[in-house]
């Protein structure tokens, strides 16, 4: 076991609020009677539509083909009759494609085992077509495509490849669920893993709360004759991100060079299903939470299902509850309809009771300097957001606007209330308005 | 968070307005009323109402604290004016100002009007014998005259007929007998009065426990960091226990810093008035900077300067150089190669 050998500096320690229980597993959420899915459920362009109102979709039939390389796969993820094509409002607030399914028909593969296929022999083109074929896209935030992430040129090899299971948020808990449940099967993703990026290094970077699965992960190391380091990292927020687990690990990638790589235990488990078991991504394990909501639970829950029905799986909500965020507390977006469906980039659902959800006005800032120390980046958030404010976004952009990922640390610890975040996004608008 | 900052003030004031009575509640009374005024005056016809943040009550506490509480009430009430309407509002009010608005108030009130601001009222049961001043006064009057030949401030202040208490030579004496002769030691007369601030002097800054008390509450809560307050001091303090002997002829390693912590508004300054987030530096490391020139500059103003105690002037100096600071410590960028700034 490796221990993080530089802790990283800034993010925030919002109260922990574990309301899943520790041992309760993960959940099957039931099959929604009605699935509205999106063709644009991860970064890149839109899949093009395959069907029509009135088709007969069987569950995991493809009914959206990715629109060139930055783009993928959509499948079905019930059977049934399309009833709908037609344009719809994704929880971020833009408008794309989405396909209407009521369910109808019988399951040809759930419930049903299914073989497992031998992959070891294959060419490290027909293993990325298949993780292509799948639609498996990043699962951990970022939703970009996998097999753009494990396309390396030939002849090249990875520097590091970190298999992350640090919780992206607090109060998700879903990485840690899966790493309980499937330990078996996300290793033998990170071995499909090792064998497209031949990486001189491998890390299985855990949070603290899945620190107990240590010597469980350290078992199926040796046992699978797995070449890779099992390490702990702090959880705190957003520590879990990318290139602060790669910081956290003393590898840090330059800017532009594709040396390293990591990718969610999660996408992993996915990249299992579709390699092994040809299965194409239809569904993912994410936590239901907030203390409005009776039974807060993970869920496995299949795209395209929407917010209230998923909310109802967990016993339904508390009258005390007042705004529903979609993704996890610190960065989900606040949703104005309970018809949104569940997508690939949904990591949760939280809830918030009336006092966590109350607006306040904002104060001047005073110079406090706490959102420097929050930021995990080395910014100076005050002063890009008064850059901003005076309409001086190229001023801003040269003092690293662009490397924001907006987490949220700074607009969290500011005693001022100063909507930060909001206001650097609209100076990147701006740019990007600027470059056009 | 202001009114939290006013709060811990409140036990070292409260032992000002005992030892010097009413004239030192009228001073306090008429610093903040006018503070507030003068806020209500610059906001209100702009349709805007800033009292509940609580700055302009700081700031007016603040002045008074600062004050001798013999002064007229004109010079409270325009030290604090002065301070909010040319200080701060000036320049757009809470959040823009560059320097500390109650050190603003207090230097144009030292510059203006150097008498009113040296009428000193005696601490209830201290001696009044002789002129009232305040000991580190005092103690730059014995040395500007002849014959300051003792070599620690305590002494120097005995020596030129300056006295202390009944009640500090009592309790010393107590100490001394029961504890301190047995080890060789004996503590001057004076060291008590100076240690719980029984002696004249601004109405908030004469006890230094009563502000370390609000000090470590403040620290305790994470509203100030201890970066500045820690490099202020103790720079200060290095460079008086070094240097401080020079001027008196006393030569190195002969200044006393004990006395000098426990005189005028070090503490004050260093825990209330300096870290004031709008006109400090943002990063740690400029915090530190920031201390360590803050402890510069008082030690110079003090020994070798005329200007009051030497602590708001250089509080309202290092503010000039704050901006500065912060673009200079500002951290590289993660993941890129440039400078941030």
């Amino acid at each position: 076991m490796t221990y993080p050998t530089k802790l990283p500096r800034g993010g925030v320690d919002p109260p922990a609020e574990t309301l899943v229980p520790r041992d309760s597993g993960i959940t099957n959420a039931a099959v929604p009677s009605r699935a509205l899915i999106p063709l644009l459920q991860h970064s890149g362009k839109p899949a093009l539509c395959l069907v029509k109102p009135g088709d007969r979709v069987k569950e995991g039939m493809l009914i959206g083909n990715a629109d060139g390389s930055r783009s993928a796969n959509v499948h079905a993820t019930i059977p049934g009759i399309v009833v709908e094509v037609g344009e719809h409002c994704l929880p971020t607030g833009e408008v794309c494609t989405a396909v209407a399914i009521e369910l109808g028909g019988e399951f040809e593969t759930s419930g049903k085992p299914r073989s497992r296929r031998e992959w070891e022999s294959l060419s490290r083109l027909d293993l990325l077509e298949r993780i292509r074929r799948a639609g498996v896209v990043g699962l951990g935030g970022g939703s970009i495509p996998t097999h753009l992430k494990l396309a390396i040129p030939p002849g090249s090899a990875s520097s590091i490849f970190v298999a992350n299971g640090v919780e992206s948020e607090p109060s998700i808990c879903a990485d840690d669920a899966l790493l309980r449940e499937k330990p078996s099967d996300i290793m033998e993703g990170l071995r499909i893993c090792q064998a497209l990026l031949t990486p001189a290094r491998t890390v299985i970077a855990l949070g603290e709360q899945s620190e107990d699965l240590v010597p469980e992960f350290e078992r199926l190391v040796r046992q699978k004759g797995i070449k890779a380091d099992v390490a702990v990292l702090p959880s705190r927020y957003p520590h879990g991100h990318e290139q602060l687990v790669l910081a956290a690990l003393g590898s840090r990638s330059p800017a532009g060079e594709q040396s390293a790589t990591v990718l969610n235990v999660a996408t992993l488990y996915a990249i299992f299903e579709a390699v092994i078991l040809d299965k194409p991504l239809i569904e993912r394990v994410l936590t239901v939470t907030g203390s409005p909501v009776s039974h807060p639970r993970n869920l496995k829950v299949r795209f395209g299902m929407g917010v209230r029905d998923l909310l109802e799986e967990c016993g339904g909500l508390s009258s005390g509850a007042a705004k529903i965020v979609m993704g996890g507390p610190m960065r989900g977006v606040s949703v104005d309809s309970l018809d949104l469906p569940v997508t690939k980039v949904t990591s949760g659902i939280v809830a918030f009771e009336g006092l966590a959800a109350r607006p306040h006005a904002e104060l001047p800032c005073i110079r406090c300097g706490s959102c420097i120390e929050a930021c995990p980046w080395n910014l100076v958030p005050t002063r890009l957001f008064k850059l901003v404010r005076i309409g001086a976004a190229a001023a801003a952009e040269r003092e690293g606007l662009s490397s924001c990922t907006e987490c949220g640390c700074c607009a969290y610890s500011c005693p001022s209330r100063i909507p930060l975040v909001a206001v650097l996004r609209q100076g990147k608008h701006a740019l990007r308005g600027s470059d056009a | 968070m202001t009114w939290l900052v006013g709060l811990c003030l409140l036990p070292a004031a409260g032992w000002g307005v005992f030892l010097f009575g009413t004239p030192a509640l009228i001073v306090l009374a008429v610093s903040i009323a006018a503070a507030i005024l003068a806020e209500l005056a610059s906001t209100l016809p702009f349709g805007r109402f800033t009292l509940r943040d609580g700055s302009a009550f700081l700031t007016g506490f603040i002045v008074g604290l600062l004050m001798p509480a013999g002064a007229p009430a004109c010079v409270p009430a325009a030290a604090s004016a002065f301070a909010i309407l040319v200080v701060k509002q000036s320049f757009g009010g809470l959040g823009r100002n560059w320097m500390n608005p109650a050190m603003g108030g207090v230097v144009f009130a030292l510059l203006s009007w150097p008498g009113p601001m040296s009428q000193w009222i005696a601490p209830k049961g201290g001696a009044v014998q002789g002129a009232v001043m305040p000991p580190l006064e005092a103690l730059r009057a014995a040395m500007a005259g002849p014959g300051a030949k003792e070599t620690t401030p305590l002494a120097i202040l005995s020596s030129s007929g300056f006295t202390f208490s009944d009640l500090d030579s009592q309790v010393l004496g107590w100490i001394n007998t029961h504890v301190f002769s047995p080890m060789g030691i004996s503590l001057p007369p004076g060291t008590f009065d100076v240690l719980i601030g029984h002696v004249a002097g601004g109405i908030g800054i004469v006890s230094v426990p009563l502000l370390m008390l609000g000090a470590w509450f403040l620290l305790f809560r994470g509203i100030i960091r201890w970066h500045l307050p820690v490099m202020y001091l103790g720079t200060f303090a290095i460079l008086a226990a070094v240097f401080g002997g020079l001027g008196s002829g006393n030569g190195w390693f002969a200044g006393g810093p004990g006395f000098h912590l426990f005189s005028g508004s070090l503490v004050l300054g260093a825990f209330f008035v300096a870290p004031d987030p709008v006109t400090s530096p943002m990063t740690n490391k400029g915090k530190c900077i920031f201390g360590i020139g803050l402890g510069t500059l008082t030690f110079f103003l003090r020994f070798f300067g005329s200007l009051g105690d030497g602590v708001a002037a250089s509080i309202v100096l290092g503010n000039c150089a704050a901006p500065l600071l912060d673009r200079w410590t500002s951290r590289r960028v993660t993941g890129t190669q440039g400078g941030a700034a």
